[in-house]
């Protein structure tokens, strides 16, 4: 059986070694390796590389996925995900091309895929407050609408994504929060009502498409005002039509705008008009809400999971001890969502 | 019997000296450990100040369970997740009111900024 690499150098020829078996080149030459910022769960890898011949003939700007030293429950495995990434590249969602996967340990000692590196940046605050983009955000909000109707053209059964378990609805989820709590030190009273609301206020069932499950500001790249890439899919699955778009104007993703509620972009109005019109699907304002309310227990519960990894695992860090805290930022909206008198009796 | 000055004072000190001595010499890519650390010291100044809002929401459990039990926090959550109040409009108002008190108060001490920023400025006729 072959052995993980273990130095860098031996790692870099392994990963060259690769690269020019995937792509058919006589020889692939790394100049650069760099890691990018941003990733919690997985890591990106920025690599330049020289391929001498194949499908990449040339000098090639490329990002290398895998997984971070820690990882939160429910995240796909790189190898599920560079499925779900070429399925969404094959119905023009744009999203980075998904070139070569590699599952074999002896490689890098933990699997991977390759991708072309896009030009642009993710950060939330610069998109939601740059005066610079003022003037496109409403066509931003309106194109990424448009790209959410067109990922949920991927609908089961798929042969390429039968890895992706069923969904089960809203209900297992509730159960699954549930669950998690029942595991917490703390009581939260605010998420047990808010989950017992959406217990009672389950919406008719749609179509089951895929889901991103992580669509938002601050998961897709801008190059000036252009949208380059939509990122970061490793929580994809099969779910509601719906889900995403609760999850994209969650309060928590508008980064500084609370005001525009498409993800600290726009009013709805051009978000859901983008939509809408890829679609040819007319929203149903409380079914949104009702995923929007589901959005934000799901938040709160990763904010606790990520603290409980100090509480709980001993991991030394402030950030992701005090993320925990934004939970409370979540109840707040979670009453404000669905406590019409007693939001008009405080705010 | 404590020492001055109090350590909520200090707390507040070792803040500015953070932010408007120390910040200034970080790279840049240690600037959001800086607003970290200085959001958590804030944080821990609010929370010393405490204004009593644990015994507040103690006492209002006590009321809408008309007794002193152990662990009535616990038991209230339980008692949101089976919908045991649901039937009673007064005890199902009494229980909103406290989880707003309750909201309220956290992030008066954790995020008070968001608090505002959602138009709760003055949340129980107090100012931030």
């Amino acid at each position: 059986m072959a052995k993980a690499t273990s130095g860098p150098v031996d790692r870099q020829r392994a990963l060259a070694g690769f690269l020019a078996i995937a792509s058919g080149a006589e020889n692939v030459a790394l100049s650069r390796i760099a890691l990018l910022s941003g990733g919690a769960i997985q890591e990106n890898w920025a690599i330049d590389a020289e391929f001498e011949g194949g499908q990449l003939a040339g000098a090639q700007r490329l990002v290398l996925r895998c997984d971070a030293s820690t990882g939160v429950p429910s995240s796909l495995g790189r190898v599920e995900e560079f499925a779900v990434l070429q399925a969404a590249f094959q119905v023009g969602v744009t999203v980075p091309e998904a070139l070569f996967v590699c599952d074999d340990p002896s490689v890098l000692g933990k699997p991977f895929f390759v991708m072309r590196r896009i030009a642009g940046s993710a950060l939330g605050r610069p998109i939601t407050l740059d005066p610079a983009l003022e003037a496109a955000r409403p066509a931003l909000a309106e194109r990424l609408g448009r790209e959410l109707a067109r990922l949920q053209t991927i609908r089961p059964p798929r042969t390429d994504l039968a890895f992706l378990p069923p969904d089960d609805g809203p209900l297992a989820l509730i159960a699954q929060f549930r669950a998690y709590l029942d595991r917490h030190p703390n009581p939260r009273p605010v998420l047990e009502w808010a989950l017992r609301w959406a217990e009672t206020h389950l919406p008719g069932r749609r179509p089951t498409v895929l889901c991103h499950r992580d669509f938002r500001t601050g998961n897709y790249l801008l190059e000036g005002s252009r949208l380059t890439a939509i990122l970061d899919w490793e929580f994809a699955g099969w779910g509601d039509p719906d889900e995403d778009i609760g999850w994209f104007c969650c309060k928590g993703w508008r980064f500084g705008r609370l005001d525009r509620e498409a993800g600290g972009i726009a009013d709805r109005v051009h978000f859901y008009r983008g939509y809408e019109n890829e679609s040819g699907r007319q929203l149903d304002r409380e079914r949104i809400r009702f995923w929007e309310v589901m959005a934000n227990l799901r938040w709160a519960v990763i904010a606790l999971q990520q603290s409980d990894r100090f509480l709980l695992g001993g991991t030394r860090s402030l950030s992701t001890a005090i993320t925990g805290r934004r939970a409370t930022e979540c109840e707040l909206e979670l009453l404000l969502l669905l406590d019409f008198i007693g939001a008009a009796a405080y705010a | 019997m404590r020492d001055l000055p109090r350590s909520r004072d200090l707390l507040a000190l070792a803040r500015e000296l953070l932010l408007q001595e120390l910040l200034p010499l970080l790279p840049r890519e240690r600037e959001r450990d800086a607003h970290l650390i200085a959001t958590t010291l804030a944080m821990a100044g609010r929370e010393q100040a405490d204004d009593g809002w644990q015994e507040e929401i103690a006492g209002a459990l006590e009321n809408l369970y008309g007794d002193r039990g152990e662990n009535l926090f616990a038991r209230f959550a339980a008692d949101l997740r089976n919908g045991a109040f649901e039937t009673s409009p007064s005890r199902i108002a009494a229980a909103r009111a406290i989880l707003w008190r309750l909201t309220i108060a956290k992030l008066r001490e954790g995020n008070p900024h968001f608090l505002a920023a959602n138009g709760l400025r003055n949340a129980d006729g107090r100012d931030e």
